[in-house]
């Protein structure tokens, strides 16, 4: 398992506490632009020390100050509800639900979808899931619908498709319709999307996808294939132990598209599958490392090389990466990810690195010193590290 | 794994599919079905507590699960539009443990979305006092993946003492779910919560069930110690479960955790809670625990490939508990 602030931006680790789910659907205006709640809780939150007070006074303890009508702001209950959306209920929709079929569907579900509410349109799509069911025959019926549909109603027939139990049998269909070029990229790349969902890609497929996602010039399309090859080989790898055929796959598109982002999404797919690398790989993962123009790309690969179990191998090629490199943050990867590949072992690595580059000295000293204060694997120094940002390089990617 | 995907510069998604929808909105909505040929005649209009309660009631009995979950969306959603008292009425007379359940939910959501503390409030206190445990019960899975920790105190130490065993392993279930769903398990506060609630039960399998599937990453020198004290248990499924929640203790409390695993080894009996101390004593050291492990090889024969296994792949040096883990449940498949 990956600790999550290793690569990526995490949440202030002490300074409050980060709610990672947000219970309302994204739909609602307000809660639609605040992915993440940051609240301020102390260290006190939910912990009550006194047990003498009746029971309403005690739950009321965590209420905000001010009147029952009004919080500290002034600001009432009606106040902040006008901040959401209105919803929408509809006349006779549960004659809808009881005597929609396949064959009405489009000519019933136009109104409702047209309406734009969020609400109905992912009703919607789970109905016409149920009515697909796991018959092949009727989602092939749902994709012809979707080669001439609208585009708000192509997402509508997608996500049906998605819900329903027969997009597993699928697969062929929904690469013939990705890989057809007399349809626009942006239906190609939503037939495409969905292949992320199959449970396992055939060798002929996968080299076709593999072709289109290397191509620059499929824009999108390349981006959400070399995804769904990413996701299909951590379901496979899973559920079969088969991986090889995809990782493959996935370094070529890493070290040969011209799209800096797909070849990112690429290697970075590696990190979700954690896909053991065997030594042709880590040959491959040194060659981009040492090549590839982007840091963004360089430093997901020194992330990636920290999965190997070949240590003196991924050891070495750190080292020599970092002498080469002038990227800052890139250094940075190569420093920590030498940590995390051969924990305290990687000490003497470091200490050269530092001695090179100045620049790491600081840091240096705080793993030399965790290490010998009995520390003995990277999620646990991670976490007791003053700093996870040392060199501010943990928001870099999402620079404009 | 919980890390999301990530990607640098994301860019939307499908954007002239977007812009197409909203050219072709107009024409759509003038495409309305008459009823003359059966169509329902479908036509918007605002929400109010009582005509939603009577489309859930009746809603309930049909048998399309999307219907379903699409009227309690929308009760949920709109909760924030609907007037509170009405709300609060409908939910403190409602004796269907499906209906008091997403009433319940509603209310919540008013507090989690900044409204009134009062409406969470009012879902406690009736998963407090109802003398109903189906209702108790269904009230309480209305506050699981809410930020309830935040704002309803020592709700859960109680709940997790109701006289229903129902009620007591949803409280269970919420505190697992909420430490995992809500906070990633990474929050110390809620993580010495959970703790908190398992160390009062006095049902083995709440407190099996939060000590086994809680992260202990970043829980207190407090919470760790009511664990330590959890592996004199009388129940085993409780020192297998205390046993494993301290292999994953911070670093300032691994030295303590180890050695009271390492003296628990020894007078214990149970294979399986020998096996969860093992396992735990792994995670703790790491490498360094290698010397441990050979140790405790002569303290019961029947578990020397089980250590084994451990010493095979610790002495690896590997650095990452989710790949040490994935390594022996490889061997485990051999």
């Amino acid at each position: 398992m990956i600790p999550e602030p290793i690569h990526r931006p995490a949440p202030p680790r002490t300074k409050g506490r980060t709610r990672f789910v947000v219970t309302a659907l994204g739909t609602m205006a307000l809660l639609a632009a605040v992915a993440l709640l940051s609240r301020g809780f102390g260290k006190d939150s939910g912990q009550p020390k006194t047990r003498q007070a009746p029971e309403l006074a005690r739950l009321a303890r965590f209420a905000p100050s001010g009147t029952d009508e009004t919080d500290r702001q002034g600001k009432t209950a009606d106040d902040k509800a006008s901040r959401f959306d209105d919803t929408t209920c509809w006349d006779d929709i549960e004659n809808f639900n009881e005597k929609v079929t396949l064959e009405n569907f489009r000519e019933w579900a136009a109104p409702l979808w047209a309406s734009k509410d969020p609400l109905v349109i992912e009703y919607l799509k789970q109905r016409l899931g149920e009515l697909i069911g796991d018959d092949e025959g009727r989602a092939g019926q749902v994709l012809g619908w979707a080669r001439s549909a609208s585009p708000a109603e192509f997402k509508l027939l997608m996500g049906g498709l998605r819900s329903s139990k027969a997009l597993p049998k699928m697969a062929a269909q929904l690469t013939s319709l990705g890989l057809d070029k007399s349809l626009d990229l942006g239906r190609r790349a939503g037939f495409l999307d969905e292949l992320q969902h199959l449970p396992r890609l055939e060798p002929e497929a996968l080299d076709k996808l593999t072709h289109l996602a290397e191509d620059a010039s499929s824009g999108e399309a390349g981006w959400v294939t070399t995804r769904a090859i990413g996701r299909v080989m951590k379901a496979d790898l899973t559920r079969t132990g088969t991986f090889e055929p995809y990782l493959d796959k996935l370094l070529t598109i890493g070290a040969n598209s011209k799209d800096e982002q797909v070849r990112y999404l690429a290697l970075e797919m590696e990190l979700h599958a954690e896909a053991p690398l065997d030594a042709k790989a880590l040959d491959r993962l040194e060659k981009i490392l040492t090549t590839d123009g982007s840091d963004h790309v360089r430093q997901v690969v020194a992330h990636d090389l920290s999965l190997s179990e070949d240590k003196p191998r991924a050891l070495d090629i750190y080292a020599k990466a970092f002498q080469q490199e002038t990227d800052l943050c890139a250094r940075w990867a190569f420093f920590r990810f030498a940590a995390r590949v051969a924990g305290k072992d990687a000490l003497p690595i470091m200490a050269n690195m530092a001695q090179g580059d100045p620049r790491f000295q600081g840091i240096y000293q705080e793993f030399d010193r965790l290490y010998a204060s009995g520390i003995v694997d990277f999620g646990r120094l991670w976490l007791s590290l003053p700093s996870d940002n040392p060199f501010g390089c943990l928001d870099h990617h999402d620079d404009p | 794994m919980t890390r999301p995907l990530l990607r640098m510069n994301p860019r939307p998604r499908l954007p002239a599919l977007a812009l197409a929808a909203c050219l072709l909105a107009p024409a759509l909505a003038a495409a309305q079905p008459s009823t003359a040929d059966g169509a329902p005649a479908l036509k918007a209009r605002t929400c109010s507590v009582e005509g939603l309660m009577d489309s859930i009631r009746r809603g309930l009995h049909s048998n399309s699960e999307a219907y379903k979950t699409y009227l309690r969306t929308l009760l949920r959603e709109s909760a924030v539009k609907l007037p509170l008292a009405e709300l609060q009425a409908a939910f403190e007379r409602e004796q269907d443990p499906a209906l008091v359940e997403h009433l319940a939910a509603a209310l919540v959501a008013r507090t989690e979305r900044g409204l009134e503390p009062a409406a969470m409030q009012a879902v406690a206190k009736r998963a407090l006092d109802d003398p109903n445990p189906g209702l108790r019960a269904a009230t309480v899975r209305a506050l699981r993946r809410t930020g309830a920790l935040e704002h309803t105190g020592d709700l859960y130490q109680r709940l997790v003492r109701d006289a229903s065993p129902e009620v007591r392993m949803e409280a269970a279930t919420n505190l697992v779910e909420d430490n995992l769903h809500v906070y990633g398990g990474h929050d110390g506060p809620a993580a010495d919560s959970a703790v908190a609630a398992a160390a009062t039960s006095s049902d083995p399998k709440v407190t099996a069930h939060i000590l086994g599937q809680l992260m202990t990453g970043e829980i207190s020198t407090g919470s760790a110690h009511k664990i330590e004290q959890l592996l004199h248990n009388d129940s085993v499924e409780v020192r297998a479960a205390a046993s494993a929640a301290l292999g994953g203790v911070p670093a300032a409390e691994a030295p303590s955790a180890r050695a009271s695993l390492v003296s628990l080894y020894y007078d214990e009996s149970d294979p399986t809670v020998r096996k969860s101390i093992l396992q735990s004593i792994a995670r703790l050291g790491y490498a360094s625990a290698v010397p441990e492990l050979q140790r405790l090889r002569s303290v019961d024969p029947s578990l020397g490939s089980e250590i084994d296994s451990w010493i095979q792949i610790l002495n690896k040096n590997p650095q990452d508990w989710g790949l040490i883990l994935r390594e022996k449940q490889k061997q485990q498949a051999r």
